[in-house]
């Protein structure tokens, strides 16, 4: 079971010279395990931007149909948006993954959590619905592996490996300095010894 | 569609009339029809009266194509472009426009009765676009063909006024059985002709807008008439 987790973000059309942003919490517990609603097979992202937020009759309208092209062992789909004839593939999450919709339930200022820096703006965002899959939709271009989302999913794994590594030369590097550092202090006693032997010679002459 | 075993006359020299019917209107199919037959009965067909298309009645029209249907030594074809191909189409990265889609449709056509046998010498077509360039292109594909394209062929030439009957047919019993693919509450099939200036059609298109998806895929999102009703919803990325 997931818990909350707490974190900074940026609200999109904030400025970085105003150090803007939004302290708030991620739920990501289901609220209820037998009202969980789970989107898998049933997520869109379609190859334009809408300025609409809200419910949506997506089903009504939008309907994907399977064709005999296979690309990567999936099929492509094919679907009508505005006139627009877009080929689809559904792809699922990168391993260890998942999506989740989230929804902002804004609350008063504070809530017994002041923030201090910016703002004050507390959100809080809990989530309504999970999907381990997604649907990305083309426009005229038929769907491949070259595609910015699938080659972005392949860089989780990249990431992944880019970080083991680099925590195993972290710790690597520190040892080194360590040992290193250790050198220096003891260099450095032992030139303060001799430093001292020479000046009781010399003091003695 | 209109074909049998290849009937004797078929054998013969040949000719054969293209029209379209359905390119104005802001939805539903466009529909390309053909009527072919021997060049010798060309003097029968003069008679049978199709008149142009367009000044008949609906009931005068689907009483005419069910006597071309009846009648043994016609042959006909046609191809309906859905509304969706026709949207697709002229909405693609590399635009492809309602002329070039009617041209490529007539010769579809054309290719279809060759395939099937037909002895097609002599092809009877209304203009889309420049004439002179529309005679040439079909000319250049089928090499064997004489094209006549004029302005206004359907009152010309009988072969043309049948294929405008077989067209308009088919079209307006298309829009009358069209299924919605959308399942949404509250939709009906009250769109009157389809043309933008009919009444019928604008009352449709208010009722039916939607402000995400637009409008049912039935309409042509290509067509001017459209744009007034986009509130800058969707934008591409």
């Amino acid at each position: 079971m997931e818990e909350e987790k707490s974190f900074r973000v940026s609200t999109p059309d904030s400025t970085i010279q105003g150090g803007g942003g939004v302290t708030g919490t991620i739920d990501l517990r289901r609220r209820d395990p037998s009202s969980a609603v789970d989107l898998t097979d049933r997520v869109h992202l379609l190859p334009c931007s809408i300025k609409h937020d809200g419910p949506c009759p997506v089903s009504h309208y939008f309907k994907p149909k399977k064709t005999d092209v296979v690309v990567d062992g999936s099929s492509v789909e094919e679907a009508y948006f505005r006139g627009r004839k877009l080929q689809g593939i559904t792809v699922p999450l990168p391993e260890g993954y998942r999506g989740y919709v989230l929804e902002n339930k804004k609350s008063r200022k504070g809530k017994g959590l002041e923030t201090s820096e910016g703002e004050g703006e507390f959100g809080r965002w809990v989530s309504r619905a999970e999907f381990r899959n997604l649907t990305y939709w083309n426009h005229d271009i038929v769907p491949s592996s070259d595609d910015p989302l699938v080659r972005s999913f392949h860089w989780f794994s990249v990431a992944d490996a880019v970080s083991d590594t680099a925590r195993t030369s972290l710790r690597l590097f520190r040892v080194w300095l360590g040992i290193t550092l250790d050198c220096w202090f003891l260099i450095l006693i032992i030139l303060t010894r001799m430093f001292k032997k020479v000046m009781f010679l010399s003091l003695r002459v | 569609m209109g074909s049998a075993p290849l009937p004797k006359w078929a054998s013969k020299p040949c000719i054969m009339g293209i029209d379209e019917a359905g390119r104005g209107p802001v939805l539903g199919p466009m529909v390309y029809g053909c009527l072919y037959c021997a060049r010798s009965y060309q003097k029968t067909l003069a008679t049978l009266n199709f008149a142009d298309s367009k000044t008949l009645k609906e009931e005068k029209r689907e009483e005419l194509f069910e006597n071309l249907k009846a009648d043994s030594s016609l042959g006909w074809e046609v191809d309906v472009i859905d509304p969706r191909e026709l949207s697709a189409k002229m909405l693609k990265r590399e635009k492809i426009n309602l002329n070039e889609i009617s041209h490529n449709s007539a010769i579809g056509l054309v290719r279809r009765v060759l395939n099937m046998g037909v002895l097609l010498t002599e092809v009877y077509v209304d203009t889309v676009g420049d004439a002179e360039k529309y005679r040439i292109k079909l000319s250049e594909r089928f090499p064997g063909v004489k094209f006549v394209v004029a302005k206004k062929a359907d009152s010309l030439y009988p072969v043309v006024s049948g294929a405008s009957i077989v067209a308009k047919v088919t079209r307006d019993r298309a829009l009358h059985g069209w299924m919605l693919d959308e399942t949404a509450e509250n939709m009906h099939r009250n769109f009157g002709s389809g043309y933008p200036g009919d009444p019928e059609t604008k009352a449709w298109l208010d009722h039916h807008k939607h402000p995400v998806f637009g409008f049912p895929t039935l309409v042509r999102f290509s067509w001017g008439t459209c744009t007034p009703y986009f509130k800058d919803v969707v934008y591409p990325t």
